[in-house]
């Protein structure tokens, strides 16, 4: 049920959010998201993710720098982000209410 | 926290010419484990994936799911990769190379078990398995010569009227090494046949040259179509009869691993049939041809069918 719930830090959220500020190539991306999200992506995955998310016009590539090829966020990809960014912060906030309600009747 | 502001500046700050130098050397086993990607994959994100496995290590959790994710990408290639008639174009390729494989494959089976009257009396499941394969491989036939013919045509005309007669040449050996086979194994067989049949040496020989034949009909369509690159109705329907053809020679060689185990199993009077490492080689040899057969049929089937 736990695994149910890692649903949450699905890779291609968080790749669109590590990508929400500035662009990023690659290995800045796992970096980013180990640093700022808790999740290690691995190279399999990150550019399944990446492969995806161009394909359905969310990220775009940049002018490669050498080997690193920078990814930048697309209008539609931001709108995305944003949309599932509300509905995560509504779970979120009514979560923590009941919590805390919760946790009031078990102090009572 | 000081670790995450540390890679931070480095992924901001980093100087333009630590960016922009030449690239750096990839290990080998990096090399090895992007080799199995797709090349349409690769050509797009090989060498930032072995830019990324530099600066990362080739640990062996990125190596596996390197390998995993690897599977995904030859059965469901991005649509955003390449087109779809050239997508539908190299599956068609692949298809006739290993279909053609697995007709050698078939003839083979055939020549050893049916024709040699194999099947141990009380177990029906062998001729029924029989039946099966060589009905699954009649239509298998049937199917995949219906479905190319426009295509062949096309391609045929195409290549006399620009004159190019390496494409022509390459189109009618499926036609003229088949016909040419037959003619030298007839010969071969006059030569060294004699009361006890062929022996295991000779046999081996001319199933080699089989499969070597069979290869060598398949490149030449798929020479013409890397050179024309024809697309249009014509290719889609070619590829779906491919995919149905490749489906049904898969059925067919199903039941003929169905016969193999059953003669295995039950066919204690002739030793040659009653050996493991026979069974496991054909399994083998079946699985070999018929899995990457499997893939090219699903991905033409997906870029054939896609709006």
């Amino acid at each position: 049920m736990t695994d149910r719930l890692d649903r949450w830090a699905d890779p291609p959220l968080l790749v669109l959010a590590s990508l929400a500020d500035e662009p990023k190539h690659g290995y800045a991306i796992t970096q980013d998201v180990a640093d700022s999200m808790g999740v290690r992506l691995t190279a399999g995955t990150l550019y399944a993710v990446i492969s995806r998310l161009e394909a359905g016009g969310l990220i775009e590539p940049l002018e490669p720098e050498g080997r690193r090829r920078p990814y930048r966020i697309t209008a539609a990809g931001a709108r995305a982000l944003a949309r599932q960014s509300e509905r995560m912060s509504r779970v979120a906030v009514v979560a923590q209410q009941r919590l805390s309600m919760r946790s009031g009747w078990a102090g009572a | 926290m000081r670790r995450a502001a540390a890679s931070r500046r480095l992924r901001t700050s980093a100087p333009a010419s630590a960016r922009t130098g030449p690239p750096a050397s990839a290990s080998p086993l990096a090399r090895a484990v992007l080799a199995v990607y797709p090349p349409a994959w690769r050509a797009r994100y090989g060498e930032e994936a072995l830019g990324y496995l530099d600066e990362s290590g080739v640990s062996v959790r990125e190596v596996a799911s390197l390998l995993c994710r690897a599977v995904p990408a030859w059965i469901w290639p991005p649509a955003h990769l390449h087109d779809r008639p050239a997508r539908m174009r190299a599956s068609l390729a692949t298809m006739l190379t290993f279909w053609s494989a697995l007709a050698v494959l078939g003839l083979v089976f055939d020549q050893l078990t049916q024709q040699q009257g194999i099947a141990p009396a009380g177990h029906p499941v062998i001729w029924w398995s029989y039946l099966t394969f060589d009905v699954a491989m009649a239509l298998s036939a049937v199917v995949l010569g219906a479905g190319c013919l426009p295509l062949w045509l096309v391609m045929l005309r195409r290549a006399r009227r620009d004159h190019s007669a390496r494409v022509t040449a390459g189109l009618l050996l499926p036609a003229a090494v088949p016909v040419a086979s037959v003619l030298v194994l007839a010969a071969v067989l006059g030569t060294i046949r004699h009361p006890g049949g062929v022996s295991p040496a000779w046999f081996l020989v001319i199933t080699v040259s089989g499969f070597a034949a069979a290869l060598l009909a398949a490149a030449g369509p798929g020479m013409a179509l890397r050179a024309q690159r024809p697309r249009g109705p014509a290719v889609r329907l070619a590829t779906i009869a491919a995919a149905i053809a490749t489906a049904t020679s898969i059925a067919g060689f199903a039941a003929s691993v169905l016969a193999a185990a059953g003669l295995y199993l039950w066919a204690h009077d002739f030793t040659g049939y009653h050996n493991g490492v026979l069974l496991v080689t054909y399994l083998a040899l079946v699985t070999g041809a018929g899995a990457p057969a499997a893939v090219s049929a699903a991905r033409g089937t997906s870029a054939a069918l896609a709006r």
